[in-house]
């Protein structure tokens, strides 16, 4: 993932075509606020404190509009561009808690936000508070921004590789950078994953014979890079002796859980939370037959 | 033989064992984290029969009605009884004059943030301002703001935040609520471990007379922008002077709202590790739940700690 330049925004404003495909009302709803424009630069003007979940993934600007209507609540629409489709996915990830809808290539909704993606693009529209009037808008403007979209794009390879048995569909999460890590799952207070901008990496739960477990899969650069992280997880995390080229057999940890990894060239595949140690070692055999299979 | 190689290192296994955050750590990662996130077990913590810190926590059911419509005259009662519970006297006029004086310029920091739209609602900060006003300050000195807040000027501090569960640093209560005060907030976001330090500024240090925390209607999700989901009427007020108990009986509350949301364990991550830090190495306040009183105060149902 290289970072894109920021773009002009004068540029977007007069050319994003999603822009176009808005309407100028619906429903009595009008634009409230001018329209506007965030990149890399000043994400943190719109979003305070909460710009670095966008930055940690290819985000190139941001475009939003503010409906409002007298006695309403008022309608937020946010359009992302992202750089790639699997980022947009990504994004799209980051809170999956809602209804699942059919829109663009993944939407949900609830209590009046609606997320989804498409190709490139990842959209949130979100009102004030929900009304049975403010979710049909919500909904018709969603429709006719993804109709807008000419495209469809790819999911990321990590995550098809992750699709197994007893995979919970809505725990998957899409990412590069440790920022992201940790609003998810907490490892460690360091990167001992040596994630980066460069790394991709998943991570999905699982319910399987009366167990769950969580898959952290990681792709490196280099399989250099991936066996140093291979080292840092066993030492730091199993505190383990590393021997490079040992497979390291799981371990079962303070809270009676197993965890254990399994590296495959550039690829890493960690276990944690295992409840029992056979669907660790199922879950580890077939993510790796899955890369195998070049499903990534 | 098995050695730990790096030194400083703090896994999710330090926090399993009790070695990261005490009994709190082990409420987000550890074997027992349901009944001591707000489940059954609960009701042990905060019990402390010597306190170090002591919490007052009250909830009126019709502090927020229909359509989320928050009732400032039920918002000043709250906060009046608490304050008077807290300091133990009968009168509301003598409980402020406990921590605010006439000739004092008290800052009132609250948390505004336009597009999370998790804030301090406006009814407390009208309630607080109102009360320090009475209590003799004159109203050119009283300053209520979040960014821009005179604080160097002020020789009293009233930390009137917000509750929510945050992306970068786990949680945002009291301590998160003063990352303004310094000259670099963003070095506090992720890792957030030494936020604790910002109230050891010299224009910050002791100047804290009050904390007013807004648990009306807190956020629980994980950030950074609002799911209306996330979001719940806990009908509360809660009033100290420590704020790490402050942060310790909210993680409590928010990590057992969560716990109940996904029906399992539902970890706050990043584990907000500057409330151990706040305890440890800024000695700003306590911790532990076996050394905080909270008393609490009004209506129960679901109270969840």
């Amino acid at each position: 993932m290289a970072h894109s330049q920021s773009i002009d925004k004068a540029k977007i404003l007069e050319t994003f075509p999603l822009r176009q495909a808005l309407p100028a009302a619906v429903s009595g709803w009008t634009g409230g606020r001018e329209d506007q424009v965030f990149n890399r630069d000043d994400i943190f003007d719109y979003l305070d404190g909460g710009g670095e979940i966008y930055l940690a993934y290819d985000f190139q600007f941001v475009f939003v509009r503010e409906y409002v209507r007298p006695d309403a609540p008022s309608i937020v629409v946010e359009i992302y561009q992202m750089s790639s489709s699997q980022d947009a996915f990504g994004v799209f990830t980051h809170d999956t808690d809602g209804e699942e809808m059919e829109l663009g290539q993944g939407a949900i909704y609830g209590a009046g936000l609606l997320r989804f993606w498409k190709d490139t693009i990842f959209v949130r529209i979100m009102a004030d508070r929900e009304t049975p009037e403010a979710k049909s808008v919500i909904m018709e403007i969603g429709a006719r921004i993804a109709a807008a979209i000419p495209g469809n794009g790819e999911v990321p390879g990590l995550i098809k590789a992750l699709q197994v048995e007893g995979l919970r569909p809505k725990s998957r999460r899409y990412f590069h950078t440790l920022i992201s890590l940790n609003a998810y799952l907490y490892l460690a207070n360091a990167n001992i994953l040596n994630l980066s901008p460069e790394t991709r990496a998943a991570l999905a739960q699982y319910d399987r014979e009366d167990s769950t477990a969580r898959v952290i899969l990681v792709e490196y650069p280099s399989a250099e890079r991936a066996a140093d992280a291979e080292r840092r997880f066993t030492e730091m995390f199993l505190l383990e002796r590393y021997e490079a080229g040992r497979k390291m057999p799981p371990k079962k940890i303070e809270d009676g859980h197993f965890a254990g990894l399994l590296r495959k060239g550039t690829y890493l595949i960690i276990v944690i939370e295992a409840g029992e140690k056979p669907v660790l070692d199922w879950l580890i055999k077939t993510i790796s037959h899955n890369l195998e299979g070049g499903k990534p | 033989m098995k050695k730990r190689k790096t030194a400083g290192i703090c896994t999710r296994r330090d926090f399993i064992k009790g070695a990261a955050l005490g009994t709190l750590g082990m409420a987000l990662y550890g074997k027992g984290r349901t009944e001591a996130a707000g489940g059954t077990g609960g009701a042990a913590l905060f019990a402390a029969e010597n306190p170090q810190s002591i919490v007052v926590l009250i909830r009126n059911e019709k502090a927020v009605g229909a359509a989320d419509k928050v009732d400032a005259a039920v918002v000043q009662e709250m906060i009046d009884a608490a304050l008077k519970e807290f300091s133990g006297e009968a009168s509301t006029a003598r409980a402020w004059a406990k921590y605010v004086r006439g000739d004092d310029t008290v800052g009132v920091k609250f948390s505004r943030c336009d597009w999370m739209r998790v804030h301090t609602d406006q009814a407390v900060i009208d309630a607080v301002v109102k009360r320090v006003g009475e209590a003799g300050v004159a109203k050119e000195r009283i300053f209520a703001q979040d960014g821009g807040l005179p604080f160097a000027k002020c020789t009293a501090l009233i930390n009137v935040p917000p509750v929510k569960v945050h992306t970068l640093t786990g949680l945002a209560v009291a301590m998160k609520n003063y990352i303004n005060f310094s000259p670099a907030p963003s070095k506090y976001h992720a890792p957030s471990t030494n936020l604790g330090e910002i109230f050891l500024l010299p224009e910050v240090k002791g100047k804290t007379r009050l904390i007013i925390v807004d648990l009306l209607r807190p956020y629980f999700g994980p950030g950074p922008q609002v799911n209306p989901l996330h979001r719940w009427n806990y009908h509360g007020i809660m009033v100290a002077t420590d704020p790490v108990a402050v942060e310790s009986v909210c993680l409590s509350i928010c990590q057992a709202k969560r716990n109940l949301f996904k029906g399992e364990p539902w970890p706050i991550t990043p584990p907000p590790d500057f409330i151990a830090a706040a305890d440890k190495t800024f000695k700003l306040g306590t911790s532990d739940p076996a050394k905080i009183k909270l008393i609490k105060l009004g209506w129960d149902k679901d109270i969840l700690v």
